[in-house]
């Protein structure tokens, strides 16, 4: 005589109707399985009559303010998640990969400009003049001309300033001063020109 | 699934989807729609309210924190069980070595009618099922619990529990054989 497996016996008291006719047959025959199925039903029956006590129905909105006060603090943030939701819509994505092109640019620039100076400075006549010429032919002075500031003017038309901070790309507090502080004498005096001149193209 | 199952389920997946693109309140709102039954699962694993309370908001809180691997295969509610299920064990275990298992809240609400000494043998009896489930092992513990409690079906548990549905039977059969000679014993 077989008796009936683990899983038929589970079978056997959760889902009588679906055991099949002859694991059924034999459970009606056999007392040892059958008390065995009677014994795992009664453990159930106990168990499942133990109740969690209900709390205080003003708990659940204390609990809910709880959790929403606790995601909300500083420390517990799933920004990389937040992240990850703001990069999928077209505008951020377009906002963020025009601040990342004006980010190169200006880099490109600044080196060509302002940065190369300081190693001319540095280095014997005979060497500013090769320096000179090896330069790249970047007008610094004529942006309008130049394709690249071009493209960086396209990509940044239409962007607001609020979807850039959104998109969390914002100088952190006292970075500018910290970069100022940085330059020498006529590289503070450059950044004054070319800042001088940006604001007297745009009419400020 | 259900209808109304499988309508809750795609609101769930939108109030993630609006909570990961930055929308707290749609959190909010799934915390409103689960903490009942996190609430219950974490106090079966505790055994008293102030633990229970204290597993549910981590529950909900590491769920905020990982809400971008839920990736909507699954329900949000079987995710949060995996969740809860995880942080209960990891909880319970450094936590039953510092108090009493299954002293019940004073927030509990009794019927005015009933007479002291049938609430407490039922308190008792309770008490006593609690702690015989708190000495399962954890798989088994799990597994009668999301099955007993919860009413899962056995393939949901086995997502939830990261095993088989032949483990999880395995599991839950042991589980009710322990249980009964914990109880006769005890009784």
């Amino acid at each position: 005589m077989k008796h009936l497996t683990r899983a038929e016996l589970l079978d056997a008291i959760e889902v009588p109707a679906q055991l099949p006719a002859v694991q059924a047959e034999h459970l009606r025959q056999c007392a040892r399985c059958r008390s065995e199925a009677d014994a795992l039903g009664a453990i159930v029956t106990r168990a499942a009559g133990e109740r969690v006590p209900e709390p205080s129905p003003l708990f659940w909105d204390h609990f809910s303010a709880r959790v929403a006060e606790a995601v909300r603090s500083d420390s517990i943030s799933p920004e990389s998640a937040a992240w990850f939701g703001r990069l999928r819509r077209p505008l951020t994505t377009w906002a963020v990969a025009g601040a990342a092109t004006v980010l190169v640019i200006l880099s490109v620039v600044w080196r060509a400009t302002v940065h190369a100076p300081t190693v001319r400075r540095a280095a014997p006549p005979v060497v500013i003049a090769r320096s000179t010429v090896a330069l790249p032919p970047i007008v610094a002075d004529n942006v309008d001309a130049d394709e690249r500031w071009a493209v960086v003017r396209v990509a940044a038309e239409d962007l607001a300033w609020e979807d850039v901070q959104e998109a969390g790309i914002a100088a952190s507090p006292g970075a500018a001063e910290d970069v100022a502080l940085r330059l020498t004498a006529d590289e503070r005096s450059e950044l004054a020109r070319l800042l001088d001149q940006e604001l007297k193209r745009n009419g400020v | 699934m259900t209808a109304a199952a499988a309508a809750a389920t795609e609101d769930d997946r939108a109030l993630v989807r609006a909570a990961l693109d930055g929308h707290r309140e749609a959190f909010d709102e799934l915390v409103r729609r689960h903490q009942r039954h996190v609430y219950q699962l974490c106090y079966r694993f505790a055994g008293n309210h102030e633990d229970a309370s204290d597993f549910a908001q981590d529950v909900f809180i590491r769920a905020y924190k990982g809400l971008r691997s839920f990736k909507g295969q699954s329900a949000f509610s079987t995710w949060l069980y995996r969740i809860g299920v995880n942080v209960c064990l990891n909880q319970v275990a450094s936590r039953n070595a510092r108090r009493t298992f299954g002293f019940a809240h004073v927030d509990r609400i009794e019927a005015p009618a009933e007479r002291a000494d049938t609430v407490l043998l039922r308190d008792e009896r309770a008490t006593h099922v609690r702690a015989a489930i708190a000495r399962l092992p954890k798989k088994q513990r799990a597994a009668l619990i999301l099955r007993i409690y919860h009413e899962l079906p056995h393939d949901q548990i086995a997502e939830i529990l990261g095993s088989s549905v032949g483990a999880v039977k395995a599991n839950f059969f042991h589980a009710l054989a322990n249980l009964k000679n914990l109880l006769q014993g005890g009784s």
